[in-house]
């Protein structure tokens, strides 16, 4: 059995690691990257209230209807073990109480789970704890955390300089450029002597998210065990650290399961087969070297929203859905996709697939349109996920979702089948 | 000696302060008179409710014109704007970069209106000549093939924020001030005469009461609401025009339908985009400025008959300006097209019998310093002043802007000083550290849109996505914690980003507000702030 995924963001790369787990053949298709750089590394899951009490409560057309709450709470577990596991990353957190994050802006983000050693809210307010400022790091601006933590009514104990070997000459320093050298062991050894004095009584240090992608937990203990420090992680835009860690881990956990994972290629339609339109026997793609097919018993489209491409809307007032044509709902006049500010409810976010309990894309009179193709992730109608704080919830729990609903039939069939 | 920013204003607005022209609107035309009065040693105060050039100056297409688009529908304006080119082109050449224009003629175009145009032209003294198309398209490859004829003229894309920042310093450097956000209340009426106002500082919420021998109402738009104050009532009608950025710049020069003045008929290379240009519909009133989706279709539908598939590129952003038209007879009609680049001066001693004050009405950013010599020359013989004009043949330098425009910051960032590359806050517009902290030493730099008047910070491709956070962080930095917390703040920044996408929120448009959206509320928590 062959299950192809289409996407390599979270939801794809999840959709695939439980694919593989449960013993299927897959292929991940991508045609760029997901948004795993761009992300907190946190799983956001309902950050307005306490997702076990509001998620039964949602919207028949809302995602997390569709999923239902034992898929989620089965998915971050799934989710919780992998990452611990397989990349040493313990994610913190649970269903029903939500943790707040302190952001690079020095604001509050609520999710569920958040990622080893992020700064978060409640540990922060134990105890004092000093910033660490880094000369010329971009993005980083202790100054205006310290304010904003101050006015939160955490207690600052101060801002110390503490200085970057290496640092790049002709550009600015990124939090990714030092978690490549906090990789490297005699670096960091040179790094950790040159901050020690500067670090002298400091026990609690919060620091930019750059601690390593690889030795994370190994640098962590050598700042405790060196230095004395425990260290919570601010994660910083323009490629986040916590994001690739995260990215990482799945990556190189889908290859171990033998998930075949191509790179650049752009999906372009689906092939069909003897079925009658019933069923999608593949997908048409396009990469640099030619077209080519790829056949599938079973379609998992995580090809994202619209900052992906996997949904574009257009100037004549239409959304499309380019890869499948799935049919989408969205206002016919495109002034009333987005509301005045961008700190409101945005209608074109919930622009997106509608999918029955399975995920499978309905058409128009709510019938399923191929029995075999799923979505997950960001095309998911019913959720602006900016303003409810539940896109990684999402992306996980439609994953594991579609990934069951899928493969279990299949065994069904292929058990049946040895025993005629 | 403590470093002053050199466009700071000399002395503080103060109550009962007295002189000689009062000028109310901090649009090209206000700065225009005060530039113009005070090179004459007039005493003046401009008084602007927002910013300068935050009104239609600032929500212009950026062409100088030739001419050469008045030739047949108003020799005059047409002829005025020709001479006006050269002058500007001297006095300000430092906002002005010589694109040059062609005319181009489509198959959608009337056939018989390259000749009648070209007539005119020569009529009038235009310079227009006849190119052959190849030629064109050799020096534009993007142009359409199917052009019949192209022809060239003496256009050039003006940058009306920087000509405004130039106009300011020239002023204040003369000894008069420009008060940004302050705000006329009242006019104070001695018997037949005008004889001062009452300002609101918006942000302090003082009052002051200042002592004029002349009102000048150049509020554009707001001009009838101004009128009123003196219990003048002007009867104004109102054009809205729609412009659209995109995010690119396909090409260099400045491209003008050969066909006559209508809806889309011009595209500008300014910067490191291209705006297209511009609609034509009557609205209420000033603040009337919603755009319609069918603008934004019939600009990108005319836009790609010269440049086929321009619409695949990704669009910027869109904004709309409001013409106010005098309209003697209360008819919309008469003022439309026509002579929306005409202008009325209104003498209101001999209108109405209300002596000291003048309100202009109308006008065009290329013609702008004629009508300034025009309307100082008018009250200085109402004040019995006989000093002569001397904006001809007064450069409008200012050496601290050198690093305004791209081409200058990319020269600066590949001399010997490697710094400005580490530290760039905007890598759209290329602003650096240094840059910032200069701006922030002009008191009247109080917010962050400020800045991007200033700096163009926020105004590239990704729309303040990267740069909001870095700015901000910087401020933090230098500025003290009150002055953060009230005005210094990103939501309503990113707020005005948003407004200006939203109109062609579709795309690659829609891509980068989601972006920003995912960036500046999950990544980095921000909220909309409760109301105060």
């Amino acid at each position: 059995m062959r299950i192809v995924v289409v996407g390599a963001g979270l939801s794809g790369l999840f959709a695939a690691i439980l694919s593989a787990d449960l013993g299927a053949r897959v292929t991940l298709v991508a045609e760029g990257r997901g948004s795993l750089a761009l992300s907190h590394g946190g799983i956001e899951i309902w950050g307005k209230a306490s997702p076990s009490r509001a998620l039964p409560k949602l919207q028949a057309n809302h995602p997390y209807a569709k999923i239902g709450l034992p898929a989620l709470r089965a998915a971050l577990g799934e989710f919780q073990a992998l990452v611990e596991d397989w990349g040493g990353l313990r994610y913190a957190g649970n269903l029903s109480r939500n943790l707040s994050l302190l952001t690079a802006a020095g604001e509050l983000r609520r999710m569920g789970l958040a990622p080893p050693a992020a700064s978060n809210f409640d540990q922060l307010k134990l105890k004092p704890f000093t910033i660490g400022a880094v000369q010329g790091l971009l993005d980083y601006f202790p100054a205006l955390i310290e304010q904003k933590a101050s006015s939160l009514g955490l207690k600052v104990q101060g801002v110390i300089d503490l200085p970057v070997l290496d640092a790049p000459a002709k550009r600015a320093l990124s939090a990714v450029d030092l978690a490549r050298m906090f990789d490297q062991k005699p670096w960091r050894t040179e790094l950790l002597r040159t901050w020690k004095p500067p670090l002298s009584g400091v026990s609690r240090l919060l620091l930019p998210a750059f601690l390593g992608f690889k030795d994370f937990n190994a640098i962590r203990e050598e700042f405790l065990e060196e230095l004395g420090c425990t260290v919570f992680e601010v994660a910083l835009p323009s490629s986040s650290v916590p994001g690739l860690r995260l990215e990482r881990v799945l990556r190189s956990r889908a290859l171990d399961l033998g998930v075949e994972v191509i790179d650049g290629v752009q999906a372009k339609g689906r092939i069909d087969g003897p079925s009658r339109g019933k069923r999608v026997a593949g997908l048409a793609l396009s990469s640099a070297g030619g077209q080519r097919q790829l056949n599938a018993d079973i379609i998992i489209l995580a090809s994202g929203g619209f900052l992906h491409g996997g949904l574009e809307a257009l100037q004549e007032h239409a959304v499309r859905e380019p890869i499948f044509q799935l049919p989408l709902d969205f206002p016919q006049d495109r002034t009333l996709w987005t509301s005045a500010s961008p700190f409101n409810l945005q209608p074109y976010a919930e622009i997106g697939v509608r999918v029955d309990k399975q995920l499978r894309p309905l058409d128009q009179r709510g019938r399923v349109m191929f029995e075999n193709l799923h979505a997950i992730g960001g095309i998911l109608a019913g959720s602006d996920r900016t303003h409810e704080g539940t896109r990684q919830g999402i992306d996980l729990s439609s994953a594991y979702k579609a990934v069951h609903a899928a493969i279990k039939p299949l065994r069904q069939t292929a058990s049946s089948r040895r025993l005629k | 000696m403590p470093h002053q920013n050199p466009i700071s204003n000399p002395a503080p607005l103060r109550d009962g302060l007295s002189t000689d022209l009062l000028i109310v609107g901090g649009g090209v035309n206000g700065l225009g008179v005060a530039w113009d009065a005070s090179l004459r040693g007039l005493k003046v105060i401009v008084v602007e409710q927002a910013d300068v050039g935050q009104g239609t100056t600032g929500r212009y297409h950026g062409l100088l014109h030739s001419g050469a688009r008045f030739a047949v529908s108003d020799p005059q304006t047409a002829a005025d704007c020709a001479s006006e080119n050269l002058i500007l082109r001297r006095i300000a050449a430092g906002c002005i970069e010589d694109t040059g224009g062609y005319y181009l003629a489509t198959p959608a175009d009337p056939v018989d209106y390259a000749d009648r145009w070209l007539a005119a032209c020569l009529l009038n003294k235009i310079p227009a000549e006849e190119i052959p198309v190849e030629r064109a398209r050799r020096f534009e490859p993007s142009l359409s093939p199917r052009l019949s004829r192209a022809f060239q003229v003496n256009d050039a894309a003006l940058d009306s924020f920087e000509l405004a920042r130039r106009l300011v310093a020239a002023i204040r450097r003369a000894g008069g001030l420009v008060c940004v956000h302050h705000r006329v209340s009242a006019l104070i009426r001695d018997g037949d005469r005008i004889t001062g106002a009452e300002i609101v500082d918006l942000r302090r919420g003082v009052k002051s009461t200042i002592g004029a021998s002349f009102v000048v109402n150049v509020a554009g738009p707001w001009a009838q609401a101004v009128a009123r104050l003196a219990r003048i009532d002007l009867p104004l009608t109102y054009a809205k025009g729609t412009m659209v950025a995109m995010a690119s710049r396909p090409v260099h020069t400045v491209l003008n339908r050969c066909k006559p003045p209508s809806d889309g008929d011009i595209i500008v290379p300014i910067g490191s985009v291209i705006v297209l240009g511009t609609t034509d519909e009557p609205v209420h009133g000033p603040t009337d400025l919603r755009i319609h989706p069918w603008e934004i279709d019939l600009l990108l539908a005319e836009a790609e008959f010269i440049l086929p598939g321009l619409r695949q590129a990704r669009v910027l952003r869109a904004w709309a300006g409001i013409r106010p038209l005098f309209d003697a007879t209360s008819s919309f009609e008469t003022g439309r097209r026509g002579t929306p680049l005409g202008h009325a001066l209104l003498d209101h001693e001999k209108l109405s019998g209300c002596a000291g004050f003048v309100s202009i009405i109308g006008g065009n950013l290329t013609t702008f310093r004629s009508l300034s010599e025009k309307i100082v020359d008018l009250i200085c013989s109402r004040l019995e002043r006989t000093q002569p004009s001397l904006t001809k043949t007064t450069g409008l330098a200012l050496e601290e802007s050198g690093h305004y425009r791209l081409p200058s910051r990319l020269e600066r960032m590949r001399g010997a000083d490697s710094s400005s590359t580490s530290n760039l806050v905007c890598e759209c517009e290329l602003i650096d550290r240094e840059q910032i902290l200069l701006a922030l030493d002009d008191p009247d730099n109080m917010d962050m849109d400020a800045l991007r008047r200033d700096l163009r910070l926020g105004m590239g491709p990704c729309q303040a996505a990267f740069c909001a956070l870095r700015t901000y962080g910087l401020l933090t930095d230098q500025l003290h914690t009150a002055r953060i917390q009230k005005e210094w703040r990103i939501q309503p920044f990113l707020e005005e980003r948003w407004k200006g996408q939203r109109p062609v929120g579709w795309g690659h448009s829609l891509r980068q507000m989601d972006l920003s959206r995912r960036l500046y509320q999950e990544f980095l928590g921000l909220r909309q702030e409760k109301p105060a």
